[in-house]
């Protein structure tokens, strides 16, 4: 599955256009966040992507064909969009929700057969909440609604699910169990586009990022790409540091806001070449073509590369040398895969940046 | 694992199809003309084998008067109940009755110019289903294209019924006080005696048609409440959907309003006993509401033409039995959602 969006634009009749330059593309395994101030158009933009707002100029394709010529059913078996968890929710068990995803595969004057009811048993198995299936969805936390919401959408077995805002009005614990149901939909095949108030979400859990601006065009690109100081600086007016956070396996991207922004200076472009060395655990081999391919992507950075198979864990040493904010978006693509440990220092200084004479 | 919830279960569904049945056997006999039960059962048993039944005036009053008046009562009672039950699930909202987008007042206003107007019984109703009907296309007309919420359309809904009602003072102003509107009065507070055979040709087809294309739909009406992204989300048409719904509710209230004049609180009452009892699925909730509502009005009717010796309008029974009811069950059962 491919989705594309081709020049988007978008207005309201008689209004001013909210949307302007949109492009971006996705396959499947892949995470794009969608980011942007309040009123920059991410909501509409969702629905301009599938379809329920028509764009003013521009496409969107899914496996090359527009979205406006396929018909809603065979649309909305394609994709599926899961909802904010909002407060008013019809009183229909959850089990009875789950079943309304299969809509798009029931015909108007039919009734669910026996496979819609398996497909809704699966979802919600899938997403760990079967023992939920005949409460009432009038009854449900915000985070249960939530990931009910999920599981209606997985019933369509779609291939393509959209997100609005899928962690905003949680808890802590309730916004890492739906980020972390996504990033695992996402690493079983399904692509997913999720909007979010959270830069730092988007760092740690998209692929690919699209930055909105009033009145500009989106940019969009590698998450650690768009997802910097200078654009959240530019598009929220935020002065804000993005810094790894150390865990005991990981170095997770975190945004941390600091203050609104003037018309401040900005940092200076950090082009300096930086020694770093990054260490890499996995549970298994399976990642180790994906690494490659990275690796390879990045050949410019190589400095050099050791792997070792030790207590049952595959390890690799691998020495680099470049901008730091290249070696950032090379761990950050690194920290995505599956049953894998990144982490990476930097050299204090450079140390006169020559090879030593043999 | 297959889940039965959301659908009847066998022993409901028996229960349900029974009691207008049950409830119509037991009205035949009740009445001025006191009928037993023995004799209702030989009777019917006499018209299905073509053999000779009980003497003329039994047979006359049973199949003439409270037959036609029995069937009119039953499809009234689930016309207005299924009516009710779509409103309230199209619009959400809790408080919708088949009233809500003007149809009720629409055809009132044109049974009272029918009167006013001296037709007979057949143009009343004419004229009351095609008033019915442009209340409802007004209402469409002041909501389309700019801001559709759903609420836009309740406001004007009930914009146009109370347009529809003054029209109603209007014309009830405009009659001859001796004998119109009089007529025009007890018109409006419903009533079931016009029923004959030739009044059901002309208003039962409608109202059995609209039920059963929502029946069929039954398992989409449940995407009604959902949010409108929500529910465009589900690859279903969802402007067709409503609209279709629409249609078969208005086509059900303007034909009962046709017939019998305004009757109230059967389209609040008895969908809202259905989701106490049986949740919001729409595959339980339009049969039980079908049933029940048949079966509620065949008894609030026979109750209407056998307490006193002067009939009492329907609307004020349905409300004086059904308010309490209403609120005993309400109590009971914590409440109702949609």
């Amino acid at each position: 599955m491919i989705l594309k969006v081709e020049n988007g634009a978008f207005a309201y009749p008689k209004g001013p256009e909210i949307l302007r330059g949109v492009n971006f593309d996705l396959c499947d395994g892949e995470i794009l966040s969608i980011l942007g101030p309040n009123g920059a158009g991410k909501t509409t933009l969702l629905r301009c992507v599938t379809g329920m707002l028509r764009w003013k100029t521009g496409r969107c394709l899914l496996d090359g064909e527009d979205i406006r010529e396929i018909s809603p059913r065979r649309l909305w078996r394609k994709m599926a969009y899961v909802p904010q968890a909002r407060s008013a929710a019809p009183a229909y068990s959850v089990f009875q929700t789950v079943l309304l995803g299969r809509s798009s595969r029931i015909g108007s004057f039919s009734t669910p057969k026996k496979e819609d009811y398996a497909a809704a048993e699966r979802a919600l198995e899938r997403l760990d909440i079967a023992a939920l299936a005949d409460k009432n969805c009038t009854e449900l936390s915000g985070g249960e609604k939530q990931m009910v919401l999920i599981a209606r959408a997985l019933a369509a077995e779609p291939e393509l699910l959209i997100f609005d805002e899928p962690e905003s009005n949680l808890d802590f614990k309730n916004q890492l169990v739906v980020l972390d149901t996504m990033t695992g939909l996402a690493q079983s095949g399904m692509a997913c586009v999720f909007n979010t108030h959270y830069p730092a979400h988007a760092l740690q859990r998209s692929h690919k990022a699209l930055l909105l601006k009033k009145g500009e065009p989106g940019i969009f690109g590698r998450s650690p790409d768009v997802v910097t100081e200078a654009q959240i600086r530019s598009a929220f007016g935020v002065n804000a540091v993005v810094r790894p956070v150390e865990t005991g396996s990981q170095e997770l991207l975190n945004v941390v806001p600091l203050s609104i922004s003037g018309d401040e200076n900005k940092t200076e472009e950090q082009d300096r070449q930086i020694l770093a060395a990054t260490a890499v655990i996995m549970d298994s081999n399976r990642a180790s073509e994906q690494i490659n391919a990275i690796l390879h992507a990045y050949s410019h950075l190589l400095v050099g590369r050791m792997g070792m198979r030790r207590y049952g864990a595959y390890i690799i040493n691998i020495t680099l040398r470049g901008a730091e904010s290249e070696i950032r978006a090379l761990t950050h693509r690194l920290t995505l895969l599956p049953g894998i440990s990144v982490k990476t220092t930097f050299a204090k200084d450079d140390f006169g940046g020559k090879e030593p004479e043999s | 694992m297959r889940r039965r919830e959301g659908r009847l279960s066998v022993l409901w569904t028996m229960v349900l199809a029974l009691l207008p049945v049950a409830a119509a056997l037991a009205a035949l006999g009740i009445g001025r003309i006191q009928i037993p039960p023995a004799d209702v059962v030989k009777s019917l048993l006499a018209k299905l084998s073509g053999s000779p039944g009980l003497e003329e005036l039994s047979e006359k009053t049973l199949w003439q008067l409270r037959m036609p008046r029995i069937i009119l009562a039953a499809l009234a009672g689930a016309g207005l109940s299924v009516a009710g039950c779509a409103f309230q699930s199209l619009f959400a909202n809790p408080l919708a009755t088949p009233d809500t987008l003007g149809v009720a007042s629409g055809a009132s206003f044109g049974a009272a110019l029918g009167i006013l107007l001296g037709f007979k019984m057949i143009g009343i109703q004419l004229t009351s289903l095609a008033m019915g009907a442009s209340a409802v296309a007004l209402t469409w007309l002041c909501v389309r294209g700019r801001g559709r919420g759903l609420s836009t359309v309740v406001l004007s809904g009930i914009m146009i019924g109370s347009l529809f009602s003054a029209l109603v003072s209007l014309v009830k102003f405009a009659a001859d006080a001796e004998s119109q509107l009089p007529a025009i009065t007890y018109w409006l507070m419903g009533g079931l005696d016009k029923a004959n055979y030739k009044t059901l040709a002309y208003g039962a087809p409608p109202i059995l048609l609209a039920i059963v294309v929502l029946w069929l739909m039954r398992w989409r009406m449940n995407l009604l409440p959902l949010s409108d992204d929500e529910a465009r989300s589900s690859g279903v048409h969802i402007g067709a959907l409503r609209t279709v719904t629409v249609i078969c509710a208005t086509v059900m209230t303007a034909s009962v309003v046709s017939m019998c004049g305004q009757v109230g609180w059967v389209g609040l009452l008895i969908p809202h006993m259905c989701r106490m009892k049986f949740g919001s699925d729409h595959r339980a909730l339009i049969p039980a509401s079908v049933c029940l509502g048949a079966a509620f009005m065949i008894c609030v009717d026979t109750c209407a033409r056998s307490v006193s010796a002067a009939e009492i309008p329907v609307s004020i029974l349905t409300a004086i039995i059904g308010a309490p009811f209403f609120i005993v069950l309400m109590r009971r059962s914590g409440g109702w959602r949609l």
